[in-house]
């Protein structure tokens, strides 16, 4: 478990629905590394939209997102349940 | 900040004095303006504080239903509808709409589905209407001021294939003179509205019991999205009692684009039939005045409706975006995306002029007291916000 790598997406100043696309592209490509736990994507994005979105989606796809404020933006964390 | 603080101070003072004038019949008809331009600034504050907190994309409604088959923000849509619908009714009925059918709505022609199929697409492409770059604006976004410049080009574009347009838009216009489904069918304007409502309400009341009209908050300051709906439906009602017409800004870009050319190059600028038209001839409710407007340069009543709401929305999503530490100015993005939103906004831009009006002056203006452009320009917005998602997906954000 300490091995865990997580790979990070600065999706800021993108337009609509830029950051959802790229999370479900990412989650797609990842989805057996993302599934097993080894891996979780980060991704940072100032679409209030997508803190709803991309949880959604995520949850569907059996994965757990958390959202978190970092200054302006908003940080997504995608990862095993 | 400290600048508009002022003004809004300034427009303030103006209506009490306004209002403690009214008596002398004289100063009534110059004197109701302020007031006028106090009533566009907040209801476009408003607007824009609660579309940057409750995400009210419109744009975002008619896009996810094709690339994510998201319903969701459809359904609060819908909400938005017949709550104004029920609420314009309420009002006709009490006599406080002395302008009906609203201004600016003309016979139901088939350049409205033409053009509402041209918005779709830029819409989508610009990841926002013309409203909704508005406000994404305010919130610092480069790319959707990218989008606004793209529709006052656009409507700079339609100013040049207007004298071809009047003719085919002429040939294309049916039912002549009539402007609503009621009109058309020669009912009393709440027999159809009565059908809808009766049709629509019971299933928002299942789906608003079972939940489907709330999302999970994640986000700082959030507001749900049927709250926003009910009171962006409230600013409707408002709008069209003191102004006598529903939120439209369109015609604004419109006079953006007659100002610059008349500035670069006012020859050409002369030779523009479009910018000589005013199609805007309407009772003032307020006052009682004649008033008149068009897209030409002049500071005429379009300039007084509309420029007090589209300063409001930015300001209000501003406010809001600062409020939350949450405003910064973004402009890092791929170029691909810059020409996406400059496309966009140029199709926007050409759209709002072929149908009259952009998809919040249809949507939230027309289809509650069933325009048929409205309904038309409805039937155009779908196929072209699919292909939009189509050319964004293969082209745009790879």
């Amino acid at each position: 478990m300490d091995c865990i790598q997580t790979i990070k997406f600065d999706i800021t100043g993108q337009i609509c629905p830029s950051t959802l696309l790229i999370a479900l592209r990412e989650i797609n490509r990842n989805i057996d590394d993302l599934s097993s736990g080894r891996l979780r994507l980060l991704i940072t994005t100032d679409n209030r939209d997508c803190t709803n979105t991309i949880p959604e989606a995520a949850g569907n796809m059996g994965l757990k997102a958390t959202v978190e404020k970092i200054d302006s933006s908003y940080n997504i964390l995608v990862s095993k349940e | 900040m400290q600048l508009f603080f002022k003004f809004v101070c300034f427009t303030v003072f103006e209506s009490v004095i306004t209002v403690i004038n009214s008596n002398s019949p004289k100063r009534t008809t110059m004197a109701t303006r302020p007031l006028m331009l106090l009533s566009g600034t907040l209801l476009g504050l408003a607007a824009g504080f609660i579309m940057h907190r409750s995400d009210f994309c419109l744009a975002g409604m008619f896009r996810d239903l094709f690339l994510f088959k998201g319903v969701f923000r459809l359904r609060i849509l819908l909400l938005l509808i017949i709550s104004s619908m029920l609420l314009f009714e309420m009002a006709r009925l009490a006599g406080l709409l002395r302008n009906y059918p609203f201004p600016l709505f003309g016979s139901p022609s088939l350049a409205a589905p033409f053009g509402g199929m041209i918005f779709g697409i830029g819409m989508v492409l610009a990841g926002g209407c013309v409203v909704g770059s508005l406000y994404k604006t305010g919130s610092g976004s480069v790319a959707s001021l990218v989008a606004v410049i793209g529709i006052i080009v656009g409507s700079a574009l339609f100013a040049e294939f207007f004298p071809w347009w009047i003719k085919i838009n002429g040939a294309a216009t049916f039912f002549s003179g009539k402007i609503t489904l009621a009109e058309a069918l020669g009912v009393p304007p709440f027999v159809p509205i009565a059908v809808a409502t009766a049709i629509a309400l019971p299933w928002l009341i299942t789906v608003y019991r079972k939940g489907y009209l709330e999302r999970p908050v994640y986000t700082e300051g959030s507001l749900q999205p049927w709250i926003a709906a009910l009171l962006l439906a409230l600013i409707g009602l408002i709008s069209v009692i003191t102004i006598g017409m529903p939120l439209g800004i369109t015609t604004s870009y419109a006079k953006a684009a007659a100002v610059t050319e008349a500035v670069i190059c006012p020859t050409h600028y002369a030779g523009l039939a479009f910018f000589k038209t005013v199609p805007l001839k309407y009772t003032e409710p307020l006052s009682g005045t004649e008033l008149k407007g068009g897209p030409g340069k002049e500071l005429d009543a379009i300039a007084l409706i509309q420029y007090p709401l589209i300063f409001g929305i930015v300001i209000g999503s501003a406010f809001s975006a600062i409020l939350l530490r949450e405003f910064k100015i973004r402009w890092k993005l791929p170029l691909r995306q810059y020409l996406s939103v400059a496309a966009g906004g140029i199709l926007m831009g050409l759209a709002s002029r072929i149908s009259a009006g952009c998809n919040v002056w249809h949507l939230l203006g027309g289809l509650p007291i069933i325009s048929m452009q409205s309904v038309l320009f409805l039937a155009g917005l779908f196929p072209g916000a699919w292909l939009g998602s189509r050319i964004l997906t293969r082209y745009i954000i790879r």
